[in-house]
């Protein structure tokens, strides 16, 4: 499959990024002041930070802003913008270093980004910020260690932190959740730890929160499963409901996207392992219109293993598109596109949930310099123009696409 | 799934989502028929020597009739050829169905390329009604292929005769999408001109004149207007032929209520089923936003199609027959009647 397979998706333009197109999962659009529309990128590695793309012409991208960052031993991956503010995340590899947490910017000039704050995570036991949401302009809620937590299992130190960002030179945490037993102290017993192989831990992944449901969070909580979360007062969040399908399934829930409209969840794993070694990673279709008993009801088909397995390659889900509550990000409560590294984008029209069809596909071929020879398809977002921006996580950058389905 | 569904939401779509075009997201299927000589491999071929013919599947009924140049092929198994330019070849197997079946499946375990349309060419002889019929039902294939056009070659030289003679000849272009005269290089101008004009009083689709039996890779490839564009003004462009073959176009200024237009369907293929051969026409329905696609062969309905917005400024509903021995003038009133039926019907009972 070493030829670009596409189905219902028109390709408008590619982008190597110049050499650096490694990228994460944080991609978010800023209309500028003189009306420019910039696409900005957190890299999946050191030494990039982020970079600014002006995709005004999708079929033209321009890099217009990049940041390196300022330790080798850390990464951003994950980003957002509301107006001229941008958060972006910073984890480090391993617990104890600096600098962990997240950084402020003020966008107003995109080929010029300046730090408003950084609000810092660091701490013996934490790698900091994995991944945060930001959507209202006031809140931040975010996967993060801390310097006050101390897991029961090392690899259970991000949890559930909701961070006031309303004066954004002065950011202040307001709220906390984790899972009872995994922080030292808890009363509830820790977690059963996953098969030594598959241990990936008890902590969040995406923490979504929609205006339909303010007093909601929605979390995939990596070995956890779904967890859904009652923050009608942020300093005290309860749980909800928590789906947990493994075992006998591998771990590593990633994202939640509510269907409010229609009484769904849809739900994504993250492939962590190569050569199928943690198969089949699945985008899953949750009955949730009972929000304390959410009832799996079916899978995004997918083509088999051998189909797209490639050494040192990952091959299953990964990231949703989340349906931005942002004026600049498209909405549907029918159609799912997600992320499946080797089996790049895809397409699914959920109107009938109990048998999600595929209706596209972009696969690229493998860029120049990928590590594994393979298109590893990370991330995806969708602007109101309905036009698609995805990324690779190591070499291939950014592709722009029309959808034709 | 329907309205019905516990998942439905709040917005209300009797035909599912709503699409951009007819064929939704289906694999667009391009049945190209014409009697034997007439052009056809000459046609798929140069077609797929234009960057516009890329990523396409062809049905054949042997590997030999396309005339694939050796040097073209990349692998080979029994059923199925890889050609230069991302494009594959497939002999049909025992039926049109079986054949798109396997070749639907292997794409989607990446056993063969990914493509994205289907071209058949269909052997000289075929009544192209079956073909139709293979893409009209979930049952068959309609799920995930869209017969996008039906395209019927015609040659300048025999044309005329074939037309006069063989009534198989004369079905092919009633019930075409779109039609390309051929060979018009050989016949001369005026012989091409006389056939058009003969072509042209069995069927309203558009009619392209090949050039070195090629035409712009658009006209095959893309998806047919709205119908009834050239012949909204209905009787006037009424067309016949002498098996009784006949064309007419209805239109209709007020939306129609969904379950009359069913009915009177229902009725009027109860009575007289295998002679409606092609009904397709877009609605404007009363329970829905976009307008509402419409396709069925003699007896069988395919499912409607909720699209997105209407393709042109003209938002009435149009309906277009090819029928044997079924004139305008009945169905129209059968028609008239049920609509007006249903709109003397008390609302809210």
């Amino acid at each position: 499959m070493a030829e670009t397979a596409i189905w219902n998706f028109r390709q408008l333009a590619h982008h190597e990024l110049d050499g650096f197109g490694g990228i994460g999962e944080g991609m978010s659009i800023q209309i500028a002041k003189d009306g420019r529309r910039i696409l900005w990128l957190a890299h999946e590695s050191a030494p990039k930070n982020f970079t600014a793309v002006d995709v005004s012409d999708p079929r033209a991208p321009k890099i217009v802003a990049r940041r390196d960052l300022p330790q080798s031993h850390m990464r951003s991956n994950s980003l957002e913008t509301v107006g001229d503010i941008m958060a972006v995340a910073y984890q480090t590899t391993h617990q104890g270093l600096q600098p962990a947490g997240f950084e402020l910017f003020d966008i107003s000039e995109p080929e010029n980004p300046r730090s408003i704050t950084f609000f810092d995570c660091s701490g013996p036991n934490s790698r900091g910020v994995h991944q945060l949401w930001f959507a209202d302009g006031e809140y931040i809620h975010m996967s993060s260690g801390a310097a006050d937590f101390r897991p029961t299992h090392p690899k259970d130190d991000q949890f559930y932190r909701i961070i006031d960002v309303r004066n954004p030179s002065k950011p202040v945490e307001v709220g906390r959740w984790w899972l009872p037993g995994t922080r030292e102290g808890d009363s509830a017993p820790p977690p059963v730890r996953h098969p030594e192989n598959a241990d990936t831990g008890f902590r969040p992944h995406n923490t979504n929160v929609y205006p339909e449901r303010p007093d909601r969070a929605y979390l995939g909580y990596i070995d956890g499963g779904l967890v859904t979360l009652d923050i009608a007062d942020k300093a005290h969040p309860k749980m909800v409901a928590r789906w947990d399908y493994h075992p006998p399934y591998f771990g590593f829930t990633h994202t939640v996207v509510p269907f409010f409209d229609r009484g769904l969840y849809i739900v994504s794993d993250e492939c962590t392992r190569t050569e199928g070694a943690d198969w089949p990673k699945l985008v899953w279709i949750v009955d949730g219109r009972d929000e304390t008993n959410p009832v799996p009801i079916s899978t995004c088909p997918l083509p088999p293993l051998e189909s797209y397995m490639r050494p040192g390659a990952r091959y299953g889900a990964h990231n949703l598109y989340e349906n931005l509550p942002k004026p600049n990000a498209w909405k549907s409560d029918r159609i799912v596109l997600a992320t499946y590294f080797n089996g790049g984008l895809r397409a699914y029209d959920t109107s009938n949930p109990y048998q999600p069809a595929e209706i596209g596909y972009f696969v690229p071929e493998p860029p120049a310099r990928a590590p594994s020879g393979a298109i590893q398809i990370n991330d995806v977002f969708v602007d109101e123009r309905q036009i698609v921006y995805t990324v690779d996580r190591h070499a291939g950058g950014l592709y722009t696409l029309e959808m034709d389905f | 799934m329907g309205p019905q569904s516990p998942f439905a939401g709040r917005e209300a779509l009797p035909f599912g989502r709503r699409q951009r075009r007819a064929r939704g997201p289906r694999l667009p299927v391009i049945a190209v028929t014409g009697f034997l000589g007439s052009g056809k491999t000459t046609l798929i071929r140069a077609l797929l020597a234009r960057p516009e013919g890329a990523n396409t599947a062809i049905v054949v009924n042997e590997f030999g009739e396309i005339g694939i140049d050796q040097a073209l092929l990349r692998a080979s198994s029994d059923a199925t050829v890889l050609l230069g330019n991302g494009c594959l070849c497939c002999n049909l197997r025992t039926d049109l169905q079986e054949t798109l079946r396997a070749l639907f499946a292997d794409r989607s375990r990446g056993a063969v390329p990914s493509f994205e349309r289907v071209i058949i060419e269909t052997s000289g002889l075929a009544d192209p009604a079956p073909v139709l019929q293979t893409f009209a039902t979930d049952r068959a294939l309609g799920r995930e292929f869209h017969l996008q056009s039906l395209v019927t070659l015609v040659d300048a030289v025999a044309g005329e005769s074939n037309l006069k003679r063989m009534a198989e000849a004369r079905k092919q272009v009633a019930l075409a999408d779109r039609i390309i005269v051929t060979k018009g290089d050989l016949a001369g101008a005026d012989a091409t001109r006389r056939l058009v004009e003969q072509i042209a009083a069995l069927t309203a689709a558009p009619v392209e004149i090949a050039v070195n039996g090629a035409v712009a890779p658009a006209f095959l490839l893309d998806e047919p207007s709205a119908p009834g564009r050239r012949f909204d003004l209905g009787g006037t462009a009424h067309t016949h032929d002498l098996d009784g073959i006949e064309s007419f176009a209805l239109t209709f200024d007020a939306p129609l209520p969904w379950g009359a237009f069913e009915q009177a369907m229902a009725v009027l293929t109860a009575l007289r089923g295998p002679d409606l051969l092609r009904v397709k026409g877009i609605l404007a329905v009363a329970e829905c936003r976009g307008p509402v696609v419409v396709h069925a062969v003699q007896h069988v309905a395919h499912p409607p199609v909720e699209l997105e917005d209407w393709p042109d400024a003209d938002r009435r509903s149009r309906l277009v027959f090819v029928t044997r021995g079924l004139s305008r003038e009945p169905v129209a009133q059968l028609l008239a009647a049920i609509g007006a039926v249903a709109a003397a019907a008390p609302g809210g009972s």
